[in-house]
């Protein structure tokens, strides 16, 4: 079973990866949102 | 917002079952042992990442066509899709490439094109960074990405040529090379589950670009008024 | 052809510029020669060890010459403003790249075999009984490097930080020029009198498939 750890390490590395490009996708998503917020506030006060 | 969580739920049940068939199905390697099960991740995780770049050469091709936003949107995400993809197969060689062969870096045709081919997409996102204004941007972008990929087949092409010059001791096991037909059934599985998880990420990233864009439109809305 | 009579006047604006100063000349051929030199002191230059980089050597220097000579292409047009008057003047746009690229490719020509002499005499390298293939190889390649640089400045001198960005966006792009460059090249510095037609061929589906894109593409670089 030499060898085990390197073949998990690959994995948990891989799917690190991807969870954390995932995250930072949410991340920017929500950012956005609050913008989109402060957006519609400061149309509604013009009007 | 049911949909989604669904399908999420659907990929990563793929990608369970990707892994175990990695871990268990797939038979035991003569020669590696069991670091070669590695390559179900990794030579996926490649193609995968091709195929994102290949959307986004796409979408390069319809923006410069059509000139709607929405191309421009696919194209950045794919090209961001594809990166995480291909960093994923850089940093798994070296972590196959170690135990089997004591170095960390093996200049095989894969690993070595595939380098190239992740500073081409880095610089497609940067030169995005270096554009303001939007129409621009896409335009410009969309360009360099068809550029880009025109050139990705040459790459692989004249590396592969290069180090058929230059045979060295280490080879990969790159497929082809011999692979039993339930590892190859083993790999196209974990393919297809990579790309469930690439959709799920595309449609994620493509939202996000959407709703900058839209945010961009309702700003310059606003200057104008 | 319209296409050609256009390029043949546009290309002869570009050659009488450039020959008038001088400027992008000179400065590329010191640039070159500074590299080459600077290569010297990063390992022993001694007969074995320089045949065996200096193929690489000499086109790791020309393509980092080229990368910074091909920048003022369409800066030139952008801060003078010469780009739309430019445009107007002829009837396909793609003249306007072919014109630059026929020049650039030249003046690179031109760079790569005044440095030969001086490369072949401080690494100790033969290069009189390849000499034909030498040239034809660095046709080939500065064609190629000509073509992609070219349509890139255009992309460039639209952005931002486009001193960097060139080399940035132009490098990884031409390593298959690099890749095929350099082992033709090399293999010729070895003696070898069959040129590896291989190596030669990948220079030419590189430069066939990039001039095509350019001239599918090229009227969207000049864009306003």
């Amino acid at each position: 079973m030499k060898n085990l750890d390197s073949v998990f390490a690959a994995y948990m590395i891989g799917w690190t990866v991807f969870f954390v490009y995932y995250i930072s996708i949410a991340r920017r998503t929500s950012v956005l949102r609050e913008d989109i917020e402060r957006l519609k506030n400061s149309l509604n006060r013009g009007k | 917002m049911k949909k989604s969580v669904l399908s999420a739920v659907v990929v990563l049940l793929l990608l369970g079952v990707a892994a175990y068939g990695s871990f268990f199905i797939a038979p035991t390697d003569a020669k590696q042992g069991l670091i070669y099960r590695i390559l179900f991740l990794h030579v996926a995780s490649a193609w995968t990442g091709l195929t994102a770049f290949f959307i986004s050469f796409v979408a390069n091709l319809l923006y410069v066509w059509r000139r709607q936003p929405r191309w421009d949107w696919l194209g950045v995400s794919a090209a961001e899709v594809g990166l995480a993809f291909t960093t994923v197969v850089l940093i798994t060689g070296p972590i196959w490439a170690h135990p089997v062969w004591g170095i960390w870096w093996t200049w095989s045709p894969r690993l070595t094109s595939t380098f190239v081919l992740w500073l081409l997409y880095v610089s497609y996102l940067l030169l995005r960074t270096l554009i303001e204004e939007p129409d621009r941007r896409a335009l410009l972008s969309a360009l360099f990405g068809i550029f880009a990929f025109i050139d990705v087949p040459l790459v692989f092409g004249s590396i592969r040529w290069w180090r058929d010059q230059h045979p060295t001791p280490v080879v990969m096991g790159e497929p082809g090379s011999g692979l039993d037909p339930l590892m190859y059934r083993v790999l196209f599985f974990s393919w297809f589950a990579m790309l469930g998880l690439m959709t799920l990420l595309l449609r994620q990233r493509y939202r996000l670009e959407s709703m900058r864009g839209d945010i961009e439109t309702i700003q310059r809305e606003l200057e104008a008024a | 052809m319209a296409l050609l009579s256009n390029t043949a006047v546009l290309l002869g604006k570009e050659l009488r510029t450039e020959f008038r100063s001088r400027e992008l000349l000179t400065t590329t051929t010191v640039f070159v020669l500074i590299v080459i030199v600077l290569f010297s002191f990063s390992f022993d230059p001694t007969s074995a060890e320089s045949r065996r980089f200096g193929a690489g050597l000499l086109w790791l220097a020309f393509l980092f010459a080229a990368s910074l000579m091909l920048q003022p292409c369409f800066l030139r047009e952008q801060t003078s403003d010469t780009l739309s008057a430019l445009r107007l003047s002829v009837s396909d746009p793609f003249a306007i790249f072919l014109a630059k690229l026929v020049a650039n490719t030249l003046f690179l020509l031109l760079t790569e075999l005044m440095l030969l002499p001086v490369f072949a005499v401080m690494y100790n390298v033969p290069v009189l009984p390849t000499l034909h293939w030498l040239i034809l190889v660095f046709f080939l390649g500065s064609l190629g490097v000509s073509i992609a640089g070219t349509a890139l400045s255009a992309i460039s001198a639209q952005a931002r930080m486009r001193e960097l960005l060139l080399p940035l966006l132009l490098l990884p792009l031409l390593t298959p020029i690099l890749v095929a460059s350099t082992e033709v090249t090399a293999a010729l510095f070895a003696g070898s009198p069959y040129v590896q037609w291989k190596g030669l061929g990948f220079l030419a589906v590189f430069d066939v498939a990039f001039l095509t894109t350019l001239w599918l593409l090229g009227e969207y670089l000049l864009e306003e």
